[in-house]
């Protein structure tokens, strides 16, 4: 089966966040300029992948993985998220991008849940991001929040499949996770969307093992619908908008940490108008290179998947962008290349400042793909900044 | 130096006794003033400290119809998007551990920064929000944690309503601001869910918090979306109301208190009065010669009112100090006071404001100039020939007495009028009070000529012709004996005053509490507000309670706060039993029919202060806030009740459980079986809920007893000022006589001159102001009448609703006498002492 890049990269990305909340970090402060808490941090990222895993369930073999039960949450895992990206066209085909994430993390080791004496007595900690790429007007929204898994304010359940954060929500009707809804708003911003799968799932890595570093355990459950038409609203600027366009639906759940060579990942999600999907992730290294446990999948039109690895794959920067405080540079152009596949594509950001300033900076954004094949899809970058050794910075 | 100023300094020093007494009048005048203002001051800042700040951003709030809301709204909220949000838990507990309360707040650490945000900013705080959202953790003050000896992973035990939590410390809080440091030093900050757990209230908050968009339609846009998402229960309300109420509570009480103070200064003033009249009097000769050499009148007055000004400004700066160390010890009084009645406060610093001493200062120096006005006026109103001979003085006040008592009439007269022609002015119950205090005082002169007249013949056959001359020195020294007696009468009627209105007072709730508790055991959770307790009996231990063998009847009642149309209103739900028309005495509304009623249904009974404070009775209809919206409730009776002067409205305990979700209980009576002792009962009820809530089991006697202690100790203030008001009055007395004495050197020396021995001479005197006494302490008596009459009719029933009885106890009046004669006794010693031991010769030498 496929390993999986994407499932590297936002299990990183969640094992930040709860080690986040975890350790407090001694940077937690609150701004009321803003309007919510936020948890802000000036960590790098391999700092704070230095986690505790006892306790928890670890991702050792593979499973079976068995539906609707699935789509729901994996408490005794300390990590999982529900993501999902889209390129969609608005009525007079401008280009919107969108990503929703909601992350669950275990405070607490399953064992040590508390009795609770409230509904808010909880040990699950509940994280999301919402993000627009507004294409015709080049502007980029993303919002964070975080909130209790307790009390009714946040959760997530397997039948009716649903996930929530406050009002940001993903949906299934009563059987299924789908049609999906996905809602969220904020702030004038907003997504009103219904996903329906056009291939069946892949499970990633080895049958759906995805391993994310050297040692048992080090490995999460992974995964991924490559491709949902989707269709909806979109409210950007005032406006509300009927879109249409295809999104990407990844489920991960794992307790797994980063290895303490490694600072951050490259991820590529990409659908190709030939109907092909393309996804490869490549973890950096404190020395700049490529980890040997980059991987990648290739989703034929008709849903066949083929792992790649990094022998498989070359990419290679073009250029950069750095971010309007001067504190983080990307890469934002690059060249993918899969010689098997006779892929060689030109990867570009709809417009570069794509980039998420919440607690953990990262870039994740809409690009444009030509070359072999034309396409669209999802970049996301961490790990640029926080450390001198940054390949590209 | 003008030779005027250099003959003024002169006089001043030359009594330096008289000067100093009077000083110190002054002195203690402004003291209690400015103490009671700086208590006051100080204990509502640290009320509105805290509360500002556990409010911080918030602009508006969403509060329950009771005390309590379903935290369902905040899901509601949250799921609307309506965000700022945060919702709060809060109440108090007591740390074990210096025996403090601390008033906890439970936040969502994940929403709450944008009302709270010194909440999280310490430098290096490493707030672990693991652990502070599933252990039971508590973050506290930095600089508390240091002054109680507390470092992060300490265990607290935290005690709230009678049972103990462990709490972990486990982070401190050190806000940026030193403002804000001090209002963070009584918080106790836990997560919701840990709040919910100590105060025993899982699936309910005690509000929520909203940040409103500051522009106005926006704000009304913003408003609007969050009442379409409220339930019929749920309230919303501006966060700045909460402050307002809490000071609405204590303003009766605190203004009570300061025209208490009033008193003193009051006094003080005829002290002032008293010397300056006496130095005027004193310098007749030198004043006329002066005049002679052509020293015009004004340069006279303000001569005069130049030495009072001295004597005001070093009073009153003595007065500023004094008035700062006694409000170091008043404010705890103070706040153990507003505990006990309405809210709880902790005060743990005297804020002092430079507008309260500033204000102290005027009131001392503007009380002086103005006691100093009619003595200056004497000074310059009278020709030059006859300033210079005091006799004609003292005729002519002999002969103008009757007058002023006219005056003083009409005065007191006016004061009456004052109370009819207004209802509810508490102020204008003062101003009539001080109308007759002074109208009194002018009559002071024709009584005592009266009274000396009267007593002459009795004195001389028990004293002879020393007890003919005391009386008659009394009347002939009127300029000074009149003031003298004045200033005491006055002093000791207000000490009539206020003992007979707390007598009365105490008599009323006594009778009061025999009355309505007639059950055998009364059983409450410890609460840190006496009066207004809502705490809850926990659910288990109520349940143990009422199943204890020999138990015969069982009531509850809880106590919550609810909205009503009015305002904020204390609310009581009973359970009603067949003794209870007895227990609760109806003024208005027949229990006939009011009971059935309320058994029924939507119908409550006010207490006479709730009645009062809102101007509702029977037949008026009350607008709740419930859980199903707003309710309507008819008025059937309005009962006594001087449990607490914001009032009640009562319920029957099953039309609350209509309206209301709460099932909580804030307290339990029971009737013991005919064949079981109550001291048993009680026994076997400790023991059914050993290791449990530590509620508290009290007998019938045992609560009464402690209600009473409770009253008298928030009368402690009010009786403190009493005896400060006498002391000024004491010092007035000393004063007057003192200056009596120096005054009369030379009749003394005559009277030695023509045979009389020392000791005669000093009996004399001992006679003389024994004789002063008693005529101060007999006028006091009516006067002390009047004023306990005005203070228990018309200022308390104006500040709080209350029909006292007026009961007048002999024990006060006696004391009132024998405190008289005893102080002008004492206060004739020296000045006796002085005169007895003096050569006539010398005092001879005068002229």
């Amino acid at each position: 089966m496929n390993p999986s890049p994407m499932s590297r990269s936002r299990l990183l990305l969640a094992g930040l966040f709860g080690l986040v909340a975890l350790l407090g970090l001694g940077a937690y402060w609150l701004t009321a300029s803003s309007g919510e808490a936020e948890l802000q941090t000036s960590v790098s990222v391999s700092e704070a992948m230095a986690g505790d895993t006892t306790g928890y369930r670890r991702a050792t073999a593979p499973r079976a993985f068995t539906f609707p039960d699935d789509y729901g949450p994996h408490p005794g895992y300390k990590t999982e998220w529900w993501y999902v990206t889209g390129t969609l066209s608005g009525p007079d085909a401008q280009p919107y991008g969108y990503e929703l994430t909601i992350f669950r993390t275990g405070l607490t080791p399953p064992d040590e849940a508390p009795q609770p004496p409230s509904d808010w007595r909880t040990n699950q900690l509940y994280l999301a991001h919402f993000a627009v790429t507004d294409g015709a007007n080049e502007k980029f929204h993303a919002f964070e929040r975080f909130q209790r898994g307790g009390a009714g304010l946040a959760g997530a359940q397997a039948t009716p499949f649903r996930v929530w954060l406050d009002d940001w929500s993903m949906a299934g009707p009563d059987s299924s996770a789908f049609p999906l809804r996905l809602r969220a708003q904020q702030e004038g911003i907003g997504v009103d969307l219904s996903l329906r799968p056009t291939k069946p799932r892949v499970l990633q890595g080895d049958r759906g093992l995805s391993q994310k570093g050297p040692g048992s355990g080090n490995a999460s459950y992974y995964y991924s619908y490559t491709r949902l038409a989707t269709e909806g609203r979109l409210v950007v600027s005032g406006d509300t908008l009927s879109v249409t366009g295809n999104s990407w639906m990844d489920r991960e759940w794992s307790t797994s940490a980063l290895g303490p060579d490694q600072e951050g990942w490259d991820w590529f999600s990409l659908q190709l108008d030939d109907g092909r999907d393309l996804m490869y992730y490549q973890l950096r290294r404190t020395d700049g290179t490529p980890s040997r446990f980059s991987e990648g999948v290739i989703v034929g039109p008709n849903g066949s998947a083929r792992p790649l690895d990094r022998s498989d794959v070359s990419v290679e920067v073009l250029d950069t962008w750095t971010s309007p405080d001067g504190t983080h540079t990307y890469p934002v152009d690059w060249t993918l290349r899969v010689p098997d596949e006779d892929i060689d594509l030109r990867v570009t950001p709809l417009f570069p400042d794509q980039e998420l300033d919440v607690s953990v900076r990262y870039w994740e954004g809409f690009v444009r793909v030509k070359g072999s094949a034309s396409g669209r899809g999802y970049v996301e970058m961490t790990g640029y900044g926080d450390s001198p050794g940054s390949p590209v910075s | 130096m003008t030779l005027l100023h250099r003959s003024s300094r002169r006089y001043l020093t030359r009594h330096p006794w008289l000067m100093g007494l009077s000083v110190l009048g002054v002195a203690i005048g402004v003291a209690v003033v400015v103490a009671i203002d700086l208590a006051n001051t100080s204990a509502s800042r640290a009320f509105e400290l805290s509360a500002e700040t556990v409010t911080g951003a918030a602009t508006h709030q969403v509060v329950g119809a009771g005390g309590a809301l379903d935290d369902d709204v905040y899901r509601r909220l949250r799921a609307a998007g309506l965000r700022p949000s945060a919702p709060i838990v809060e109440g108090y507990g007591s740390l074990r551990r210096g025996d403090r309360t601390f008033q906890v707040v439970g936040i969502d650490p994940l929403a709450d920064a944008p009302f709270r945000p010194y909440l999280g900013t310490g430098a290096g705080s490493d707030l672990d929000l693991g652990t502070f959202m599933t252990d039971d953790t508590a973050l506290l003050s930095a600089r508390t944690a240091e002054a109680l000896g507390l470092a992060s992973g300490d265990t607290l035990r935290v005690d709230i309503e009678g049972t103990t939590h462990a709490v972990v410390l486990s982070g401190l809080i050190s806000p940026q601001n030193e403002r804000t440091r001090r209002a963070v030093a009584n918080l106790l900050v836990v997560d919701v869910s840990t709040a919910q757990r100590l105060f025993d209230q899982a699936g309910t908050l005690s509000r929520i918090d909203l940040l409103a968009p500051a522009e106005g339609s926006a704000q009304r846009a913003y408003l609007d979306r969050v009442r379409e998402v409220l339930p019929d229960g749920a309230q919303l309300r501006r966060s700045d109301t909460r402050t307002e109420t809490v000071a609405q509570m204590t303003k009766a009480f605190d203004l009570n208190l300061t025209a208490l103070s009033l008193l003193a200064l009051i006094v003080g003033a005829f002290l002032i009065y008293n010397t300056m009249t006496f130095s005027v009097v004193q310098r007749r000769a030198l004043i006329g010669r002066l005049r002679a050499l052509g020293v015009t009148r004004g340069e006279v007055f303000r001569l005069v009112l130049g030495e009072a000004a001295v004597l005001g400004v070093v009073g009153s700066g003595l007065g500023l100090l004094l008035g700062v160390v006694l409000a170091s010890g008043l404010v705890q009084l103070l706040a153990q006071t507003i505990n006990d009645l309405y809210f709880v406060v902790e005060v743990s610093e005297l804020s002092i404001s430079a507008w309260t001493l500033a204000k102290g200062a005027l009131l001392g120096v503007g009380t002086t100039l103005a006691a100093a006005l009619p003595p200056a006026q004497e000074a310059t109103a009278a020709s030059v020939s006859t300033v210079l001979r005091r006799s004609t003085r003292e005729t002519t006040l002999r002969r103008r007495a009757p007058g002023w008592a006219g005056v003083g009439l009409l005065v007191a007269g006016a004061g009456s009028l004052l109370l009819l022609v207004t209802e509810q002015s508490i102020w204008a119950g003062y101003g009539a009070l001080f109308c007759v205090l002074v109208g009194t005082a002018f009559m002071i002169p024709w009584a005592v000529v009266g009274l000396s007249n009267g007593v002459r013949p009795l004195l001389g056959r028990v004293a002879g012709v020393i007890g003919r001359m005391a009386a008659r020195g009394v009347v002939t020294n009127l300029s000074r004996t009149g003031v003298a007696i004045a200033a005491l009468t006055i002093a000791i009627a207000a000490t009539v005053g206020v003992g007979v209105m707390i007598d009365s007072f105490r008599g009323t709730v006594t009778n009061w509490l025999e009355q309505s508790l007639q059950a055998d055991v009364y059983v409450q959770p410890p609460s840190l507000v006496f009066r207004r307790s809502t705490a809850t009996i926990d659910s288990t231990v109520a349940r143990r309670l009422r199943n204890v063998e020999g138990v015969k009847g069982a009531y509850s009642v809880r106590r919550v706060t609810v909205q009503a149309d009015v305002g904020r209103t204390d609310l009581v739900a009973v359970e009603p039993g067949p003794e209870t028309a007895d227990v609760y005495q109806l003024k208005a509304g027949s229990p006939e029919s009011a009971w059935p009623a309320v058994r029924a249904g939507p119908s409550v009974l006010v207490s006479e202060p709730y009645s009062y404070r809102y101007d509702v009775g029977v037949g008026d209809t009350l607008r709740l806030q419930t859980d199903r919206g707003q309710q309507a409730f008819a008025i059937k009776g309005v009962y006594y009740d001087y449990g607490s002067d914001l009032g009640v409205t009562l319920m029957s305990r099953s039309t609350y459980e209509q309206y209301y979700d709460d099932r909580g209980v804030s307290g339990l009576a029971f009737a013991a079986a005919d064949t079981t002792s109550v001291d048993a009962l009680i026994a076997d009820m400790r023991t059914s809920v050993a290791g449990l809530q530590d509620v508290l089991i009290r007998s019938n006697r045992a609560l009464r007893e402690t209600s009473m202690r409770v009253f008298d100790r928030t009368f402690t203030i009010t009786t403190v000022l009493r005896l400060l008001a006498i002391a000024v009055a004491f010092i007035g007395v000393l004063t007057a006589l003192m200056a009596l004495a120096l005054e009369r050197r030379r009749e003394m020396g005559v009277l030695r001159a023509t045979g009389m021995t020392p000791p005669q001479v000093g009996g004399y005197l001992t006679l003389q102001s024994s004789l002063m006494g008693a005529i101060a302490g007999i006028l006091s008596l009516p006067l002390g009448y009047v004023l306990a009459y005005v203070l228990v009719f018309v200022i308390n029933k104006r500040s709080f609703g209350w029909t006292l009885q007026l009961t007048v106890p002999s024990d006060v009046l006696v004391q009132s006498l024998v405190l008289a004669v005893v102080a002008a006794f004492l206060a004739g010693l020296y000045p006796t002492w002085r005169m007895a031991r003096s050569s006539p010769a010398l005092a001879l030498q005068d002229e």
